[in-house]
């Protein structure tokens, strides 16, 4: 190689070292200035990581056919970081003007860094709707738009509002079946948790599961974020349809009979499913912190299983259920009515005081004869009673799996508050109480040939991806199938004999009456009453059973005047929505 | 004698220096490669690591998105707006009399409602990062060697 060559190479190899050394050294540099390093711990002190709660989205509640109870809607919380900020009047302008707040407050915050070097984040509105949200990004948009400004002058800008969106649960069905769904404290973004309801029975399940993850801010190093699933859906046995149409009937009922509150309970006998429970005073879980104005003292949210009340006549159909079962009567036995009865020392009297002489077991479930039931059980024996009481599950809890549910223990022979006159008031109603829940799931068994089937309000969730289905449970056989069929017969019979407002054209139903005293501090008052009805039907092939009760209504004290025409209305849009064909069209059906 | 056979095999002075230089020249670009090779896969892990962090959010977002809408869309439906939508429309609530009951042989009603979405093609747990973006230059190349030994091993 000729010396001009190797002084070529060597030119080129002292270039490239020298542009090496170059980079080098700026690297270096850069990697060690002052504002590295003040970067660097800027970074490692604000983004070096993030520390997140990852809060699942709260299940949502279905009815039974897929509509939605309760569900989440997307609302934002809007905040400012003083740093960030390059226009504190556009800033206080906007914000007070599309969100109401004070112009003042927003103006001293968004400048604080300027005055104080307050570089901290604060939220200034939460829960915002998102259609408020899209006015703050439509403002953006109009002074992204504008002429640049002339130097000095201030360009109107939102730099520095950030608004990040989260999930508020939200009722579409506002009033309807809130009795049922409960409510949740949204505003409580922490600790929130359901109240009463559903929302308070599957808070857990509803919830999910929270996960706290420390994220590396820094790019390079890739975290996934774990998957959070979403808190289990329900779906509620609850028909929406047919609860409308209870909620409906029961406002009615209230402004027809003056009464003080209404329950309609809807129930099928086969499965235990509530398919309505429509009770009043009901309110609007979106504005849950009305709920101190709508239930003052404490008052049950839901009267259906949480108010215990002296139910009446409509309980002599256990006191009959358990005679005619362990054979003490039959529908044809005998009685002479005289219209008074002794038990424990002390008369017992018929509802109108009358005595209605010779009987049936049929007849005196018909004419709703106090003092024949009260016979009926002094003839079961103390002993027998109670049992067959215990067996019903009177003084016991259902295990409804709703929040709420209360019980009364019942007074068995032997307690101090047990005194022999129990027998026969026990016997039609008087001196035992029950919530409703507890009524129709006792007499829910005759219409289900005596088996006790356990109420709920869940028919299946949804968890992970997957559908569970809750399987109806049976509590007992309480009864025989031959003794329940006898009494919705005998049941039946009544009403056709009686004529009762509670029939309903084309279909033969099954039900009883009831009319109760409410007890006081001086004792019954029978002046205020509590009226209901418990029927079911069609009666060969129940699909369906209805508990009415109307709180001390003033058009008349009476269950079959105020409370049994309410069953009918509530019968007739139950067999709509059921699709159930009248009984000589279904005896025309292939029988399964 | 000596003197003579070392002049004899030596190099000449301008072929050493060109071997240094290229030695050097040598080092200087693999080194120069290493480091480009490495500032490529780290801007890449980082702007995967950016878009992915987007993608989290968007995803994020798109779930608050689809809870909202089917919110929405349920008080569009509910049980009152409908009603009213159906009285507007010149409809009203059916009484029994006005009901006429067809038998229709097989017609069991209506159907249990099924809500769980269907099954996804990536099962629930599956990680969507590929180790590849969480590993560094030496894990990668050390794990790479390895299972490329492992798998001939297992051949053999």
């Amino acid at each position: 190689m000729n010396p001009s060559g190797i002084g070529r190479l060597r030119f080129i190899g002292f270039a490239l070292t020298l542009v090496g050394a170059m980079i080098l050294g700026q690297m270096i540099r850069i990697q060690n200035s002052t504002q590295a390093k003040e970067l660097k711990e800027t970074f490692e002190k604000t983004y070096n990581q993030e520390v997140r709660v990852i809060t699942p989205e709260r299940g949502n509640i279905y009815d039974r056919w897929g509509s939605l109870l309760a569900g989440n809607i997307e609302v934002y919380e809007i905040g400012i970081a003083p740093p960030e900020v390059s226009n504190p009047e556009t800033i206080a302008q906007d914000l007070s003007a599309v969100l109401g707040l004070d112009y003042q407050t927003v103006k001293t915050l968004a400048e604080s860094f300027t005055t104080e070097g307050n570089d901290t984040y604060r939220i200034v509105a939460d829960f915002v709707p998102a259609e408020k949200v899209q006015q703050l990004e439509n403002k953006i948009k109009e002074y992204q738009k504008l002429e640049k400004p002339k130097k000095g002058e201030a360009w109107p800008s939102l730099s520095g509002v950030h608004w990040v969106p989260h999930l508020q649960r939200s009722y579409p069905e506002n009033n309807l079946a809130s009795n049922v769904v409960g409510f949740y404290n949204y505003y409580d973004r922490r600790d929130g948790h359901g109240f009463f309801g559903l929302e308070e029975q599957y808070n857990s399940l509803l919830a999910g599961t929270k996960q706290r993850i420390v994220l590396p801010m820094n790019p390079s190093e890739i975290q996934e974020l774990p998957s959070v699933p979403p808190g289990s859906s329900l779906i509620s046995t609850i028909d929406r349809e047919i609860q409308a149409a209870m909620e409906g009937v029961a406002n009615k009922a209230l402004e027809d009979t003056g009464a003080e509150s209404a329950t309609i309970l809807v129930m099928d006998p086969e499965t235990g499913e509530i398919l309505a429970m429509a009770t009043t005073p009901s309110f609007n879980p979106n504005e849950y912190w009305t709920y101190q104005d709508v239930f003052p003292q404490n008052s049950p949210y839901n009267r259906a299983i949480g108010e215990l009340y002296e139910p009446g006549s409509v309980f002599k159909v256990l006191t009959m259920a358990a005679a005619l079962d362990n054979g003490t009567v039959t529908p044809d036995t005998p009685f002479i009515d005289t219209g008074a009865i002794e038990v424990g020392g002390i008369y017992i009297y018929n509802w109108d005081r009358g005595a209605w002489g010779p009987q049936t077991m049929t007849g005196c479930m018909q004419h709703s004869l106090n003092v024949c039931l009260a016979w009926v059980a002094k003839e079961l024996g103390p002993t027998q009673f109670y049992e067959y009481l215990q067996t019903f599950g009177i003084g016991k809890y259902t295990g409804i799996d709703l929040s709420g549910e209360a019980v009364y223990p019942l007074s068995l022979p032997g307690d101090p508050n047990w005194y022999p006159i129990n027998l026969g008031t026990n016997a039609f109603g008087q001196g035992v109480a029950a919530t409703p829940i507890q009524m129709i799931t006792s007499i829910a068994a005759m219409a289900n040939d005596g088996q006790m089937m356990a109420p709920h309000a869940v028919k299946a969730y949804i968890q992970d991806g997957r559908q569970y289905d809750i399987r109806p449970r049976l509590i007992r056989q309480v009864v025989k199938p031959e003794t329940a069929r006898t009494l919705t017969d005998m049941l039946a019979f009544s009403l056709e004999e009686e004529a009762s407002s509670a029939l309903v054209p084309g279909y033969r139903i099954a039900g009883k009456t009831g009319t109760a005293e409410i007890p006081g501090p001086n004792g019954y008052e029978s002046s205020v009453t509590n009226a209901s009805f418990v029927g079911w039907g069609p009666a060969d092939d129940p699909k369906f059973i209805i508990y009415v009760w109307l709180e001390k209504p003033t058009t008349s004290p009476w269950g079959s005047v105020v409370a049994a025409p309410v069953f009918s209305e509530a019968a007739k849009e139950v067999l709509i929505h059921l699709q159930i064909p009248p009984d000589d069209i279904r005896a025309q059906l292939p029988q399964p | 004698m000596k003197q003579t056979l070392i002049q004899a095999y030596r190099q000449a002075p301008w072929r050493t220096q060109l071997q240094w230089i290229g030695g050097f020249l040598l080092v200087l670009v693999v080194v120069m490669l290493m480091a480009g090779v490495y500032l490529y896969i780290s801007a890449s892990a980082t702007a995967a690591g950016t878009r992915i962090h987007d993608l989290e959010l968007e995803r994020e977002a798109l779930q608050i998105q689809l809870a909202d809408l089917r919110t929405e869309l349920a008080y569009l439906n509910s049980a009152a707006v409908m009603s009213k939508r159906a009285s507007d429309a010149g409809y009203r609530a059916a009484s029994l009399e006005d009901i006429e009951y067809v038998p229709v042989e097989g017609f069991s009603g209506r159907n249990v409602v099924f809500l769980a979405p269907p099954p996804g093609n990536e099962p629930a747990n599956s990680n969507l990062i590929k180790p590849a973006y969480k590993q560094s230059l030496w894990e990668w190349f050390y794990q790479g060697t390895y299972r490329l030994l492992e798998t001939k091993a297992s051949r053999q």
